[in-house]
């Protein structure tokens, strides 16, 4: 009985607890207004990346894809067309501009080419600039398109297969003309009025614009590079008055931006002759990048053979740019075809490979694998950062 | 503009005897290699195209002879070439799928034919006008050179300018143009 006494009153216990629970169910949820889009912030932070893709499968239906690196979040993406390379930001960060191919039905009809203006915190086009219609179709690559340094004119190369570079007044958003560049390819600027394109045999072609974007002035450097034997990529990186190109074999070339024209640097090279008993090589699509503030050189590396300057690689080895010192070996978690390393004082290093659909984020100090982001894209080529 | 001239089929004939590069999707040889698992050798791109993909399915045990089949990269015609194989597409070794464009500019190489020893002068013109066919990969990046030398690097898509149907890529074909002298 005494048993059954004290059941009774824990059933009523259990229900005195039970009824209050019941009354506690929350509202039912509200009904959602129609129409509402996500906005991003007006400023864009400095660990977000545009992760450019040029959809191999379906070229058509290019892509720039964004990721904030600190949360692996994909926050949005635009459209850009046939063949896209990459996306240029303006210097303030208030319109990306993009270079953009479309034919009017599709992959036929009329083709026209535009330099599309979106708006960073709808990810909406609020312009366009119709430009040539000679964009070059190649592999993605910075050099495609740049900004002069003061971001008042964007340079974009053509390939027809004629070699010309198209200029856009950034700031009155309007075209301004096409300038030869016969026998030299893609744009690297060095200043507010200038740029040079490598040329087929090695040397410079410097161009110097006006306040109108009209070239003033074009001289060919001596040879710089040694096209036949060992060429340097493409793939150049810029700190302060210094681009700093490598070649296959891992010999870096800098050249200096001086007021008397542009001048080769002392040569130095990536790899020690133990790196290079062991085929260690630098690769990859966007193979370096560079910190300014630590005048940090950062390059993928792999093992390969003399045909293997585009493979991808599992590690970065990162430099000094001061003493060519190597300071760290970072490991990575896979195959990197692309890096890019944010410009602030914790950079991130971001890391990507057209063979894959995984954005790989470390700390670019340490060294230090922070996550991953599946899903992003189709065939990624290069990175780029505010 | 002379240099120009020089991308054309006829003068790039003496180029082709020492180099043997054309193409447009360099950077795929590590695409290739990345989907497939394979060493990241030169001869790894060279992947047999898989039997859903249209290709000659590879041979258990021995590896075998590809070197006739028009549908396998190893294809003795493919010494240079570099993207999407037109047999796989609808098209031939040396036809276009119905309904592109061929391109009329392109890059050349010589190859060696094992069945009768002779070296032939290829020409791996592009198929134009549709989307990329998919089908069939095919990459190699021997004597490849950065793209500000145009003829030698395998970076271009070269329906750039060069088909009435402008840039769209479709796949590539490698025609004999002759024995190489």
């Amino acid at each position: 009985m005494k048993t059954a006494v004290h059941l009774e009153i824990v059933v009523a216990f259990l229900f005195a607890l039970a009824g209050p629970v019941r009354s506690a169910v929350p509202p039912p949820v509200s009904a959602d207004p129609l129409g509402r889009v996500a906005t991003l912030p007006p400023t864009a932070s400095p660990h977000w990346v545009w992760v450019n893709d040029f959809v191999f499968p379906h070229m058509p239906d290019g892509q720039a894809i964004l990721v904030d690196g600190d949360s692996g979040r994909f926050l949005g993406m635009l459209s850009t067309g046939f063949g896209f390379s990459r996306l240029v930001l303006a210097k303030d960060g208030k319109i990306v501009f993009s270079p953009e191919t479309y034919f009017s039905r599709g992959t036929r009809g009329t083709r026209t080419d535009v330099v599309t203006m979106y708006d960073p915190a709808r990810l909406a086009p609020i312009g366009e600039i119709v430009i040539p219609p000679k964009r070059a179709s190649s592999m993605p690559m910075m050099g495609d398109s740049e900004l002069t340094d003061d971001g008042r004119f964007l340079l974009i190369y053509n390939f027809t297969p004629a070699q010309s570079i198209t200029v856009v007044d950034a700031k009155a958003h309007q075209l301004v003309g096409e300038i030869e560049t016969s026998g030299c390819a893609l744009v690297y600027p060095t200043g507010p009025r200038s740029f040079f394109s490598i040329c087929a045999d090695g040397s410079l072609l410097n161009v110097r614009l006006d306040d109108a974007g009209k070239a003033t002035a074009q001289d060919r450097t001596a040879k710089m590079f040694d096209v036949a034997h060992d060429p340097v990529t493409e793939k150049g990186v810029r700190v302060g008055s210094t681009w700093h190109f490598v070649s296959y074999s891992g010999v870096m070339y800098p050249v200096n931006i001086t007021p008397a024209g542009l001048a080769l640097g002392p040569r130095w090279s990536l790899l020690t002759a133990d790196d290079k008993a062991q085929q260690w090589r630098p690769g990859g699509l966007q193979q370096l990048a560079v910190h300014s503030g630590l005048n940090r050189l950062y390059s993928i590396m792999h093992r390969g053979g003399p045909e293997t300057h585009k493979d991808p690689g599992k590690e970065v080895w990162v430099y000094d740019l001061a003493t060519h010192a190597r300071l760290q070996r970072m490991t990575l978690q896979n195959d990197s075809g692309a890096i890019q390393v944010t410009h602030d004082s914790k950079p991130l290093l971001f890391s990507a490979f057209i063979g894959s659909t995984t954005l790989d984020v470390y700390d670019a100090t340490s060294g230090a694998w922070l996550r991953s982001v599946q899903n992003v894209g189709t065939t990624p080529t290069i990175l780029v950062t505010p | 503009m002379k240099w120009l001239d020089s991308l054309t089929e006829g003068s790039t004939r003496a180029v082709a005897r020492r180099t043997s590069r054309r193409g447009f999707l360099g950077s795929l040889g590590g695409f290739l290699v990345g989907t497939s698992g394979l060493p990241l050798l030169p001869v790894a791109r060279g992947a047999q195209p898989t039997p859903d993909q249209g290709g000659t399915p590879a041979k258990p045990g021995a590896k075998p002879d590809n070197s006739q089949d028009p549908t396998s990269c190893e294809y003795w015609r493919h010494c240079a070439i570099d993207g999407y194989l037109c047999g796989c597409c609808g098209g031939s070794q040396s036809s276009c799928p119905p309904g592109t464009e061929q391109s009329a500019v392109t890059w050349v190489g010589t190859c060696h034919n094992p069945a009768d020893g002779r070296d032939y002068v290829v020409s791996y013109n592009d198929c134009c006008g549709k989307s990329t066919c998919g089908r069939c990969l095919c990459n190699r990046n021997e004597r490849d050179t950065p793209i500000y030398v145009p003829f030698e690097s395998n970076d271009y898509n070269w329906c750039s300018g060069s088909s009435k149907a402008n840039i769209p890529y479709h796949c590539s074909t490698a025609r004999i143009v002759a024995v190489a002298k």
